[in-house]
Parts: structure tokens; C-alpha cells; sequence
């Protein structure tokens, strides 16, 4: 839409200077915003545009400059100001909690603080993410109730973008590369929903590094460069070079055959595959020639990396054929994902670029300092590295220059095949140009490159291209023949072979197989059976109440330690808390419950403390809780120097309780189960708890506190050490300092045999409860077995080894 | 003063460890110049698990070795019992042992791809297990020849303080000065883009462990000697200083970050720590209690921001 005449812009920034030290980030930015509007915002990176965005979003406050909304000045401007005034923005890295469901991914956002929410509303959540995907996405197949980890990359974008469109009293949206891993259909589809936003009212800021792309969708292009305005312009006035020239790049790509005079001599074959299928590849025939480019391209995964990924591990296989793979040639490897794939973020750019072959800087036993500077400073100066030396720290540099730094890596190795997946994402036009230069040198050094790009008008610079869709290969181009509309239409091109559908239906077996709670549910169920074997008699209602018994402090330990698992932390000292519990109740409380009931809450804050000390120094867990076990074991040791006390008469009344039918040790397993499920998969703010172990920094864009989370994490935590210590002093009335120490190991196999990911935010309640049961049964069953009791110990670790080892191999699929 | 601070990470247990020397001084009414010479004496069995641990944890994605006391206990009994054959042999059988363990921890981890820590809390178990088994048939006391060896004085520095520093200085070599070292730190920060640099990350990663498990299995060989013998539960008194001397030295738990130097004084400085305890005589709880605080509190000072876990 564009605006009218004399219209008050929604937001204006004047004047806006932002800097970071010396460094002038942004120097005295304007920029008007007016309701509905379309804007194109492109520069070259570093030129300042996430910075802009993030002071728009109120993440970082400007240096000097003033922002005004609907014309008035604001004072403060903060997120919280930011989000009130309607601004969101879809990251390019995006924002999703990937353990959590789609639809609670959106609940997260717009549901209310408070801690009750009426019963029905995961329901209703569903129903309506549900909508607003359709909505804006028809026809994307989308299931809302599966969790985010088991969706394509480019369903993610989807759903990141109707995450960010949920925001109510939307006003501005920032999209930020919002089609990097979008196919053309999708990126459509999004273009209708900008101009669908736009026709509402709604100011949407645009920006890509894809010009085409910006030219259509924009009502205004505006131009950044070093921190500075560099002119707006409209985009049916301005053509795709002009728009590259305005950036600094020369535009005109036709430069770069040199007339067909010169000849490069081709050489031998690098690389070849003939009638290769599988990893998501079929029937793929290709070669690579020293002395030459070859380019990937292609939707976006259509089996590209995949190919190159190939490629690469071959290179363990010189000069041997397999599986229709021959790879004859040392290989390097340029990604263009830096974050991941790329950058060592603790080294500078010298370690950066030597660690690529070390062989050739060693001397003797040793790395010579000397050859590997010199290295490293012939590279440096032949990128123009923007810094301050060869020593300056990888982080330091924009992305551009870190990207350099990996290119400078790829191809210093002295590899004769150097593959490049991307390597030119999110690099401005000048970089770009210079990278070009660097392959064509490469090239005429008698390598070997294969280029990958998900831009097709980069294939324009190779020689040769392949081009992929569905794992196959569609089509070879040749020399003249590589331009973007053939290159467009062989990413189209129908596939030749039928492929099983990928999308396997869910059947009821499948579901029961990859269950996380069927390994320690079956367990469960063998031990008891092996039990019942050997005595049959524990069948009864006062056998089934001994066996399991001595197993409910392991089921409330392994739940204390779930709450910490599912933060993504791990709790080394629980053992040792559970027996400060055990003192507690069985020494001060017998004596004066007053003070003991204080005590167990003060542990419950201190537990709660740990957890903030944990996020707020961003120390690691496992070293804090080691720490502190060692002042859990202090406190325990001067109240109680030997063991002694006794259990209080009501808590052992209440323990030995006959209920009908069910013994009473089964039923507190089953409540404390029952509980913890809910808090983290009923209760509202279970989603929170969760997504904290996934995604922090999503969690937090929602607008929830990862320190709140974190803190109720570890006091939930606590309480499970309190209830487990209490019952354990039930169960052996007495205290002792020493005693339950084995419960920390325990409880973390608990933990993994129960179907808990270590890595945080996957965790199964029931399948905790039923783990911890059968691992106290294990050892019955053994000493029934008349196990000498010393190998008890290492059952326990075998079967921990043997669970994830199971577990690898029933969960491959979900492995990414 | 930020940047010396960031790289040379050893400034923090030695501010550390002067203070707890003029505190033990304070507390025994003299300066004594004597109490670093037993503590650095004392911190070998701690410090030696402590490189071990930092070589692991350096190797990245969350490896941590909790099986080190128990393959301390092994290397112990074995080279008190076949020591009385062969000194070499007992020594070599026992470092051997070490790194056999850490290989197996390693495989485990590499192939099984089961995270670290639990894969050597399970193999904890087992070795804990092979002890228990073996242990009733085994000489347990040392070698007199050897605990001659070991209570040697080498210019005012005990000999077992002269393996350590030899120890340290080989250590230090191969980790910052040879291509392992380069590789281990690269794929201590980022396994794939390790990968895709060319390095083999498996190798690189199994033999982190490896090299782990023998330092263990040295130091359990000098702790058997230096002890009159081997015991069944020998390695827990050394997994808390070891672990925190590790991580008070610099070790970035997220991984590709050690050093050598600062492993070495967090050691010395933790054993100042117990001398001091014990020269305040306070009871074994408020020992404990105390050594724990400091711990969290030295942690929460020292560990910087640049090392974030992931």
C-alpha cells in the first residue's frame, strides 16, 4: 500500500547513533516508518541493518537519536515499549522451542501470565494455530500437535513467521531473510501475506540480500552502508543492477569469461559418482575436473548438501572406488552456516585459517610458529580482511570477514577439491565479488571447486552446473547455457523416478515402538515378572508393598533430578541433599517440627538459589551441584556428626498406611508422577519449564523470564529431594549423613532409563516413575539370582550403557 | 587488565592460594614457606586427575570423566600387585590400564554415542565392580623400592612434586604446541566444524579420553606407593579437588579451552584450602561446608563470561 501525502509516520527514528565502543555502528539514521507500508531494507552486512533492527525492537538502546510513535517523543524506549507500540520481528535464527508442539509454540506467546488457565485450552490453542496457518499458508500440511524438531526446515520458517503474525495489535513486522529456507511457492505465498498485511495497515520492514525478491514486494527500497542512510528509491524505477551498483558490487557479471581465447588446462578427474542412490539421493551422475567450477543449484533441499556431504567423506577413500563414489583428490570444506558449521569462536582468524591442514606448518614433532604465521598472514593479506591483524579474535569480525577467514581455511589447506556449501550467505556484494576472484585463482591453480549456492545467479560464475531437485540430478549446464531462468527451470523439472513418500504414516505400532516410555515400562514389567518367578508370593498385596517400597525415595529422587534434566542441567549433589532431608526430618523435625518444617523450606530456597546462581554467572551446573554437595554433606555432618534420630510417628503412620487394594508405596509413586506430568504437560507453565531446556532465548522473545523459569525449575527440584528424604527416612527411620549417597547416580540412570534427553527439554514423567521402580527391583532380582552383591554396581552401569545404546537405535529417525 | 585476566586464567587460584598461605600462617602464628612445599606434595594424586579431566573436558560436547576415582583405585592395586615382579611392569601395567578404561570410555562414547558423563558414570561402575572382584587376591601394599623412588628429595622438592611439574610440561607441549593440541582445542569448540576442517573428531576425541585414563592410571600408581597400599574406596577423596582444581584452573566446561598452568596452581590452591581446615582444627562438617562454599564462590568469581556454555 502506499501512503498518502502529508501522513504523520507510525515511527520515526532521528538522528539515531549507536555505538559500541569506538565502534560507530550506526551514525545518524533516519528512518520513517508510515502504517502499511512495504519497506526493502538492503546494505551490505555489516551495515548496521540488525542493529537498526534490534533498536526498533528495543533490545538495544541508541547512543544518541530520538524515536517517536504517531509523532509523539518517546522517553524510554525499551522491548517493553516496543512491544506495546506493535513492533515484532521473525528472527533469522529462529525462535522456536523445537521440543514443544506447534501450537504451544504459539500458546507460549499469547497466553496470559497468570498461573490458572481455564480448563479446554490446549484445545483451543490447537484449533486456532491451526487457522492462522491456513490462514496465511494454505495447503501447508502443517501438524500442529507434533513437536517443532520433527518439521522440514522450511515448515519451521512457516510457522516462525504465523508466530510472529500472531502478535496482537501487530503494526510494524520485521522480517529478517524470512526466504533463506523457503522453496518459490512458499516464498510466494509469503509475498501475498506481506501484501495482505500491508492492505491492513500494517508497516512491514523487508529485508534480503535476495534484490529480485525486494523489488517486488517493496513500496520503498531503503539503502544502508557503513552504519549510514545511503538513499531510498523506488523499486519499479531501479533495476536489479542498479540496485548491486548502489551497493558497492559492480553489477555486471557478464565480465567474467575472459573471451574464449584462454585456455585453462583441464585436468584429471577429482571427483566422480556414477548411479549413486541413497542418503536422500537417487541415481546421481556426476564428475568434477581439476581446473574447473562445477555448480550445485537448485530448490533448497533438494539433496545439495547431502551431495556435497558425500562428496567429503569420500575423501577417506582416495583413489578407491565405493558404492559408485571415486573421490581422487585431498578435499576441503567451505560452509557457509559459520555458526555451526564454520567458526572456532574462541580462536583468532590465525588459528582460524591454519587449523585446515596442520601437516604443512609442523616441523618435526612440532607446529612452527613461524611457517603457520606466515601462512596465515599471505591469506590475510590477500582477502583484505577487515581488522586489526591475524591475531585478531574470530568474534570480532563481521560476517563477511569470518566467512573470508573459513575460504582462507578451504583453500590454504592446498586441497585439490575444495567444496563450497553456501559460502556466500548473508555476505555483502563487495566480499562476494572478492570470493568469486579467490575460486577463479583456485581454478587456474589447477583445483577443483564445486560451488554450491542457494543464490542461482552465483551459478552464473561456474563453468559447469548441475542442478538438483527431489535427490536427483535434473539437468547439466554448460558455459553459456548457465543462466538463471534455465537454472530456474531445471529446479522445476519433474522427476524422473517415483519416490516413496517420505512422510511414512503413524501407525499404532510405530508409535507404541518409538515411545519413550516403553523401555522403562517393559522393564518395569520384567522385573517384576523375574520377582514373581522366583517368589511367587510377592503377587500379594503386602509383597507388591515391600518390593516397591524401597523404591519410592529413588522415584522422588529421579523426579527431583528430572526437573534439573529438564533445564538442561544435571544435579551431581542430590545425593548427598537427600541425605541433609534425611537429617532434617530425622533429627530436627522429630524434635521440633517448627524448626525442621523451616529448615526443609530454607533447603527449597537454596536449591532455588542454586538454580539462579547457575543462570545468572552462567556457570555449569554439574560443577555447582558438585560444589555443593560438599555444603549439603557439611550441614548434614554438624547437625547430625553420627547417624541416629528416628522418623516422626505421624510420617511413619501415614508410610505404613493400609490402603485398600492398593499398597500405599504404589499409590505415592503414582501421585508424584501424576503431579509431575501435570506441571510440565498440563499446567501452562510446564511449556515454560520445558522450553528453557530447548530454546532460552525463545522463551524469553515470548516475553517469559528464563531466570523465573530456571529458579522454579530447581525449586520443584528441591521439593522432590524433601519428599525424597522424607520417605527415605521412612523407610530406614533414622538419619545418616552418609547413607543415601548412591542416589545420585541412581537417580541420573533413573532418569535415562525413564526416557529423559540429557540435553534438556524432553523429559517423561511416567516413564521416570516406572524406571526408578524397576531399577530398585533390579536389585532384588539379583540377589534372588544370588548375584554376588558386588557386581551389582556394574549391572547398573551396563544397563545404563545398554539403554541408550537401545535407544540409539529405535530413535535413528528422530536423530538430525 | 580484563584480556590478561581472560587469557591467563592461572591468576585466579594463585591470588587464590596466597591468600589461603598467609590465612594458614595467620592461623598457625608463622610463615612457613614449608606448608606450600607439603601442599604441592600432597595436590599430585588431585592434580594429575585434574590435567586428565581438563584434557577430556576440553574435547567438547559436555565430556567429563567421572570414572577417574575409580580407575585411580584400579591402577593402585595393580601396581602394588605387580610391582612385586617388576617395578616397570607394575608401572607400565597400571598407566596402561589407565588408558585402556579411558579408551573404552571413549569407544563408548564415540560409537555408542552415549553422552560422557553417563558413559563413564556406567563404566565408573563397572571398573568400581572389577576392583571389588580382584581386590581380595591382590598384594596391596607397595613396593618399598618404589616408595623409596617416590620419597626421594630432588634439590628441596619432593620427587613426587617433580613428576607433576615433568608431567605438566609434557602435557603442556602436546597440547599447545603439537597438531593434537590444535585439533583437540578445534574440536573442543565445534565438533562439526572440526569435521569439516578435515579433522578426524572421532580420533581426536577417543584419544582425549585415553590420554585422560592414563594420567589416572599414573596417578593411582603414586597414590598406591605414597599411601603404604591400596584400598577400595582410595579415589573419592581425590574427585572433588581434582574436578575443582579442573575448572578453577580455566577449563571451559563447554570445551576447547584449557590450561595447563592453571589446572596446576587451582591443585595447590585446594590443598591450601584443606591445610588451612585443618589448621583451624574445625570439625569434618564445617571442613566440608567450607570447602564447598569456597568452591561455588571461587567458581562464581572466576568462571568468565567469554566461557559460556552452550
Amino acid at each position: 500500500m502506499k501512503r498518502q501525502e502529508n501522513q504523520t509516520p507510525y515511527i520515526q527514528l532521528e538522528e539515531i547513533d549507536k555505538f559500541f565502543g569506538i565502534t560507530k555502528a550506526l551514525q545518524k539514521i533516519n528512518l520513517k516508518i508510515y502504517a502499511g507500508e512495504v519497506i526493502g531494507l538492503v546494505g551490505p552486512n555489516g551495515a548496521g541493518k540488525s542493529t537498526l533492527m534490534k533498536i526498533l525492537t528495543g533490545v538495544l538502546s541508541p547512543t544518541a537519536g530520538e524515536i517517536s510513535i504517531s509523532g509523539k517523543k518517546m522517553e524510554r524506549y525499551a522491548t517493553k515499549e516496543a512491544k506495546e507500540a506493535g513492533i515484532a520481528c521473525a528472527y533469522q535464527d529462529l525462535s522456536l522451542c523445537t521440543n514443544l508442539g506447534v501450537y504451544e509454540n504459539f500458546a507460549m506467546l499469547n497466553l496470559s501470565h497468570g498461573i490458572f488457565t481455564r480448563p479446554g485450552w490446549r484445545k483451543d490453542a490447537q484449533k486456532q494455530a491451526k487457522e492462522l496457518l491456513e490462514n496465511y499458508f494454505p495447503g501447508n500440511n502443517i501438524d500442529v500437535g507434533k513437536p517443532v524438531e520433527r518439521l522440514t526446515l522450511a515448515e519451521r520458517q512457516i510457522v516462525e513467521i504465523c508466530k510472529t503474525l500472531m502478535t496482537d495489535n501487530l503494526k510494524v513486522l520485521i522480517l529478517d531473510e524470512p526466504t533463506s529456507a523457503l522453496s518459490t511457492d512458499k516464498a510466494e505465498q509469503l509475498h501475498r501475506v506481506v501484501q495482505e498485511l500491508s492492505g491492513r495497515g500494517i508497516a512491514v520492514i523487508y529485508i534480503s540480500h535476495k534484490l529480485d525478491e525486494i523489488r517486488k514486494v517493496s513500496d520503498r527500497i531503503v539503502l544502508m552502508r557503513n552504519g549510514m542512510n545511503s538513499g531510498e528509491c523506488d523499486p519499479d524505477e531501479i533495476t536489479t543492477a542498479d540496485l548491486v551498483e548502489l551497493l558497492g558490487g559492480t553489477g555486471d557479471r557478464s565480465k567474467k569469461r575472459e573471451g574464449p581465447g584462454e585456455e585453462i588446462h583441464k585436468g584429471e578427474t577429482a571427483a566422480r559418482i556414477s548411479g549413486y542412490t541413497g542418503k536422500g539421493l537417487y541415481e546421481i551422475n556426476m564428475h568434477v575436473d581439476k581446473g574447473e567450477i562445477v555448480g550445485i543449484s537448485g530448490l533448497v533441499g533438494s539433496g545439495q548438501t547431502e551431495l556435497l556431504n558425500l562428496l567429503f567423506d569420500s575423501r577417506k577413500y582416495p583413489g578407491r572406488e565405493k558404492k559408485g563414489v571415486f573421490v581422487n583428490a585431498t578435499v576441503s570444506y567451505v560452509s557457509g552456516d559459520r555458526e555451526k558449521e564454520g567458526v572456532f569462536h574462541l580462536w583468532d582468524i590465525f588459528d582460524n585459517t591454519i587449523v585446515g591442514n596442520l601437516d604443512q606448518v609442523k616441523k618435526g614433532l612440532f607446529l612452527d610458529k613461524k611457517k603457520s604465521e606466515n601462512l596465515a598472514q599471505t591469506w590475510y593479506d590477500k582477502l583484505k580482511f577487515k581488522a586489526e591483524g591475524i591475531h585478531s579474535p574470530i568474534m570480532s569480525l563481521s560476517g563477511g570477514n569470518q566467512q573470508k577467514a573459513l575460504i582462507a581455511r578451504g583453500i590454504a589447506s592446498g586441497a585439490e577439491l575444495i567444496i563450497l556449501n553456501d559460502p556466500t550467505a548473508g555476505v555483502d556484494i563487495e566480499t562476494k565479488q572478492e570470493i568469486y576472484g579467490l575460486l577463479d585463482e583456485a581454478k587456474r591453480a589447477g583445483k577443483a571447486v564445486i560451488l554450491y549456492s542457494t543464490e542461482d545467479s552465483e551459478i552464473e560464475i561456474c563453468d559447469r552446473a548441475y542442478i538438483m531437485h527431489e535427490g536427483e540430478i535434473t539437468e547439466e549446464l554448460t558455459g553459456d547455457e548457465i543462466t538463471v531462468p534455465n537454472i530456474v527451470r531445471a529446479s522445476f523439472k519433474e522427476v524422473k523416478q517415483e519416490k516413496a513418500s517420505a512422510e511414512k504414516k503413524e501407525t499404532v505400532l510405530n508409535r507404541i515402538l518409538t515411545s519413550r516410555v516403553l523401555l522403562p515400562v517393559a522393564t518395569m514389567l520384567i522385573m517384576i515378572l523375574l520377582n514373581a518367578y522366583m517368589n511367587p508370593r510377592i503377587l500379594s498385596y503386602m509383597g507388591v508393598r515391600m518390593l516397591v517400597s524401597s523404591a519410592v525415595p529413588l522415584v522422588f529422587a529421579a523426579l527431583g533430578q528430572m526437573f534439573v534434566v529438564v533445564a538442561g542441567d544435571v544435579d551431581m549433589g542430590n545425593g548427598y541433599s537427600i541425605a541433609l532431608v534425611n537429617v532434617l526430618v530425622g533429627i530436627v523435625l522429630t524434635g521440633n517440627p517448627l524448626v525442621g518444617v523451616v529448615g526443609l523450606l530454607i533447603f527449597i530456597a537454596a536449591y532455588a538459589l542454586m538454580g539462579a546462581l547457575i543462570h545468572v554467572r552462567n556457570i555449569p551446573a554439574i560443577v555447582v551441584t558438585l560444589g555443593a554437595q560438599f555444603v549439603w554433606y557439611g550441614i548434614a555432618l554438624v547437625i547430625a556428626p553420627s547417624p541416629g534420630g528416628s522418623c516422626p510417628e505421624w510420617l511413619s503412620a501415614i508410610y505404613r498406611f493400609e490402603f485398600p487394594v492398593v499398597p500405599m508405596p504404589v499409590i505415592l509413586c503414582a501421585a508424584a508422577g501424576v503431579f509431575c506430568w501435570f506441571v510440565l504437560f498440563r499446567a501452562k507453565y510446564g511449556m515454560v519449564l520445558r522450553g528453557i531446556g530447548n530454546n532460552p532465548a525463545a522463551v524469553e522473545r515470548s516475553g517469559w523470564s528464563y531466570l523465573q523459569a530456571k529458579v522454579t525449575n530447581y525449586a520443584l527440584s528441591g521439593l522432590m529431594v524433601v519428599l525424597a528424604g522424607t520417605v527415605y527416612t521412612a523407610v530406614c527411620s533414622g538419619a545418616d549423613a552418609n547413607s543415601s549417597v548412591s542416589y545420585c547416580m541412581l537417580s541420573i540412570a533413573t532418569v535415562i532409563l525413564g526416557g529423559c534427553e540429557m540435553a534438556g527439554g524432553i523429559v517423561a514423567p511416567g516413564g521416570v516413575v516406572c524406571g526408578g521402580i524397576a531399577m530398585s527391583l533390579i536389585t532384588t532380582v539379583l540377589t534372588s539370582f544370588r548375584v554376588d552383591s558386588n557386581y551389582q554396581t556394574a549391572v547398573t552401569g551396563l544397563i545404563l550403557i545398554g539403554v541408550l545404546a537401545i535407544r540409539l537405535i529405535t530413535h535413528k529417525k528422530e536423530v538430525r | 587488565m580484563k584480556k590478561a585476566m581472560a587469557r591467563y586464567t592461572f591468576i585466579w587460584p594463585l591470588l587464590g592460594s596466597v591468600l589461603l598461605w598467609i590465612a594458614i600462617s595467620a592461623v598457625s602464628g608463622r610463615f612457613n614457606a614449608g606448608q606450600i612445599f607439603s601442599s604441592a606434595r600432597l595436590c599430585t594424586f588431585a592434580l594429575l586427575l585434574a590435567l586428565g579431566q581438563m584434557v577430556v573436558v576440553t574435547s567438547g560436547e559436555g565430556a567429563i570423566d567421572l570414572s577417574q576415582q575409580y580407575i585411580l583405585t584400579l591402577a593402585a592395586y595393580l601396581s602394588c600387585d605387580l610391582m612385586k615382579y617388576n617395578i616397570v611392569l607394575g608401572l607400565v601395567a597400571a598407566v596402561g590400564a589407565g588408558a585402556l578404561c579411558g579408551l573404552v570410555n571413549g569407544l563408548v562414547n564415540i560409537y555408542l554415542k552415549v553422552p560422557a558423563m553417563i558413559t563413564t558414570l556406567a563404566t565408573g561402575y563397572i571398573i568400581f565392580t572389577i576392583v571389588l572382584v580382584i581386590s581380595p587376591g591382590m598384594t596391596t601394599l607397595p613396593n618399598s623400592d618404589f616408595v623409596n623412588f617416590i620419597s626421594l628429595n630432588v634439590g628441596g622438592f619432593s620427587m613426587l612434586t617433580v613428576i607433576s611439574i615433568v608431567t605438566a610440561l609434557l602435557l603442556g607441549l602436546l597440547l599447545y604446541k603439537t597438531k593434537y593440541g590444535k585439533q583437540l582445542h578445534a574440536v573442543g569448540q565445534k565438533r562439526v566444524a572440526a569435521g569439516y576442517a578435515g579433522i578426524n573428531t572421532n580420533r581426536v576425541v577417543i584419544t582425549a579420553f585415553t590420554l585422560g585414563g592414563a594420567l589416572c592410571g599414573l596417578s593411582g600408581t603414586l597414590c598406591g606407593a605414597f599411601n603404604g597400599g591400596a584400598f577400595q574406596d582410595m579415589g573419592s577423596t581425590y574427585f572433588l579437588p581434582s574436578i575443582a582444581a579442573a575448572f578453577v584452573g580455566g577449563t571451559a566446561a563447554s570445551g576447547g579451552k584449557s590450561s595447563v598452568a592453571g589446572v596446576c596452581v587451582g591443585a595447590l590452591m585446594m590443598y591450601l584450602l584443606t591445610t588451612f581446615l585443618n589448621a583451624a582444627s574445625l570439625s569434618v562438617g564445617m571442613q566440608r561446608l567450607i570447602q564447598g562454599a569456597v568452591l561455588v564462590l571461587i567458581l562464581i568469581a572466576s568462571v568468565s563470561n567469554d566461557t559460556k556454555k552452550k
